[in-house]
């Protein structure tokens, strides 16, 4: 009853004319956004954060989360029609979603697509809805220990789950850290690593960083590709029509992939990339014709579509009742949010209700908007794909530049952007992975903080870390999550050289 | 030995982690503390020593995808990043509005774009609406420069 009360009120934030446009615009700029190959969620929130100055935290949250969903949304649209995703939770999309399109079945890929995307986020959204609240108080009763075990779960799991070596994912993290330890200590006032600058005292902000990393050497691979056209002229997209049959084929992964995604979402370091390829395995897996799968079939399709876009959603639930971001992209969310003010975690169900409750309550509107969108507009939407490289390279490092000089109005944060830059295409090169830099960058000074309070409240004894079972569970989870990864990697090379010695004998 | 760029970066990385330590124990100490300023860096330091000769004797260079920039390219990235450089040393002396009208014209036309008078509509409307929606919409003032608005 609680529950129905509370999003009654959510809705009552939502339903003003200002927080509709809002919906509306964030769902509308991060499908746009989104749809650009490569100019992901984290870029699209980054590029909108300077408009969110000045609003107040429910709006600026429900425009930031509009963003999200919209980018994963509308990442699927140049998956299914160029073959290129927009954001790397929507490359299992491509597999069967771009063979449609060579079809000639464009139009009933992108329908297929938006269904999934519509069902798999408003049933998250109803998870998120009764999930959240249930945990942010068991939350509330975390101290320092608990917290500072959850952040290093977070971090852990993160990088032991990105893409490629886990020793350069942990680098990345530590590099994150260390770059968290620029500025004024908040609890000795101590300078660290300012070198007696003015413009390092209160730290790099982290909208920098974020930018530099991900917009800015997004920036650097465009300008490698930009005579790879975005759009191979054909833009008829086809009839959007689905058959009843077709439906009922895809209305059981679309049923269990809502609650996979949602599931993994929650999880750190999981997100909608690992969601859409364990959906998309799962479904092939159990398929009585696995060999369809990648030859444009619609289950193959539907199943990483509902998933990634659960996801999405479920990653909030960490966010909001925790104040732990899983993924880099609500790391940046985390950090929109502390830009206009609030902190999320457990006592943020009480002292901004209307901020968690608008948001979750935003979802449902967001969700009905993107279905509307990009059903019947796509063919118009898609349109954006026609932008020119070369004009869309400057147009991006214009709003990257505008976004940290509304910041601090500092041109001093501008030559850090450009260094960050720089920093983040040569690890683009060397594939060290961005998103635990920038969550560990997030994390760090809260993670500092924790660590510092448990031992002054134990006055220096270690031993304080395993005195809550809930510490001593997360602190073994973090340690499994560093070690599953050597464990699976040792067993799959031992499997196939079995398998080369099977071969050869 | 070195062959591999991976344990070139674990080199340059271990040397990071040296002169991030350095510093670390330069930190001033504070008499009361519990867990000092410098404890959380010293700890950093010595973490990314220990990755960076974990990366050099790992050598994951199986996960590195190919990447064969050609000279050409690289030149253009150098001087995207040095008209941004430009940018931001010109950004306040002549304001928003001209300084990113030559940007969005000269960084475009060098990038490859042709269309003179689309080129020039967008460089002038874009930043115009830009300018006007941070300054009287946003409330967020972006330089003047000699302009009279």
């Amino acid at each position: 009853m609680d529950t129905i009360s509370n999003m009654l009120y959510g809705f009552q934030v939502v339903l003003t004319f200002q927080n509709i446009l809002f919906v509306f615009i964030g769902v509308l700029a991060g499908t746009l956004i989104g749809m650009l190959p490569g100019l992901g969620p984290i870029s699209a929130i980054a590029i909108m954060i300077p408009l969110s100055y000045g609003m107040d935290p429910a709006s600026a949250l429900i425009l930031m989360a509009g963003v999200y969903y919209g980018a994963v949304f509308g990442g699927s649209t140049s998956s299914i029609l160029l073959n290129a995703p927009g954001i790397s939770g929507t490359v299992a999309t491509s597999f069967d979603g771009y063979p449609l399109a060579k079809q000639g079945k464009a139009g009933k890929a992108l329908a297929i697509a938006a269904i999934s995307s519509f069902a798999g986020g408003t049933v998250s959204v109803v998870a998120l809805m009764l999930v959240a609240p249930l945990m942010a108080s068991f939350a509330v009763s975390f101290g320092p220990t608990e917290y500072f075990a959850l952040m290093l779960l977070g971090l852990t799991a993160i990088a032991s789950l990105s893409e490629g070596s886990t020793v350069k994912a942990l680098i990345s993290a530590t590099i994150g850290l260390i770059i968290a330890t620029i500025g004024v200590d908040q609890q000795t006032g101590t300078q660290r690593f300012t070198f007696g600058n003015p413009n390092l005292l209160e730290g790099i902000d982290f909208l920098i960083i974020a930018l530099g990393l991900f917009a800015l050497a997004e920036v650097c691979s465009l300008i490698l590709s930009r005579k790879s056209k975005m759009m191979d002229g054909n833009s008829n997209v086809g009839s959007l029509k689905i058959t009843r049959q077709e439906a009922k084929e895809i209305s059981g992964p679309i049923a269990r992939h809502s609650v996979l995604g949602f599931i993994l979402g929650v999880l750190p370091g999981a997100g909608a990339t690992i969601a859409s390829f364990m959906s998309y395995i799962t479904e092939k897996k159990i398929s009585k014709d696995p060999s369809s799968f990648g030859k444009g079939n619609i289950k193959g399709l539907a199943a990483p579509e509902t998933s990634n876009n659960a996801a999405t959603s479920g990653a909030f639930v960490p966010l909001l009742t925790l104040g732990i971001p899983g993924s880099g992209t609500t790391a940046v969310l985390l950090g929109a949010l502390l830009v206009v003010g609030v902190q999320p975690g457990p006592l943020m169900l009480t002292d901004h209700p209307d901020v968690f409750w608008g948001v979750i309550a935003s979802m449902y509107l967001g969700n009905l908007f993107l279905l509307v969108l990009n059903l019947p507009l796509i063919p118009f939407i898609a349109r954006i794909l026609y932008i020119p490289k070369a004009l869309l390279i400057s147009l991006v490092i214009i709003f990257c530049m505008i976004g940290v000089y509304g910041v601090s109005f500092s041109t001093f944060d501008l030559y850090l952007l450009l260094a960050f830059g720089v920093m983040g295409f040569i690890m683009r090169l060397l594939n060290f992975p961005a998103a635990p830099l920038i969550l560990a960058f997030i994390l760090g000074g809260m993670m500092e903080q924790s660590f510092r309070q448990a031992l002054t409240i134990s006055n220096g004894s270690y031993v304080t870390f395993f005195d809550s079972t809930v510490t001593v569970v997360l602190l073994i989870l973090s340690l499994l999550s560093l070690t599953l990864p050597i464990i699976k990697s040792k067993l799959s090379k031992k499997t196939a050289e079995e398998e080369k010695e099977h071969l050869a004998s | 030995m070195l062959a591999s760029v991976e344990r070139k970066v674990a080199i340059v990385l271990l040397l990071i982690s040296i002169l991030y330590l350095f510093l670390s124990f330069q930190l001033p100490a504070f008499p009361y503390a519990i867990v000092d300023a410098d404890a959380l860096p010293k700890g950093l330091g010595f973490l990314l020593a220990a990755l960076s000769i974990l990366l050099f004797i790992l050598n994951p260079t199986e996960d590195r995808k190919k990447s064969d920039i050609k000279k050409d390219e690289v030149l253009m990235l150098l001087a995207v990043s040095g008209l941004i450089f430009v940018y931001i040393l010109l950004f306040e002396l002549l304001g928003f509005v001209i300084v990113t009208i030559l940007f969005l014209l000269v960084t475009s036309r060098m990038l490859g774009y042709t269309k003179r008078k689309t080129l020039i509509a967008v460089s002038i409307g874009f930043t115009l609406v830009l300018y006007f929606s941070f300054n009287y919409l946003l409330q967020i003032y972006l330089p003047q420069g000699p302009l009279p608005f």
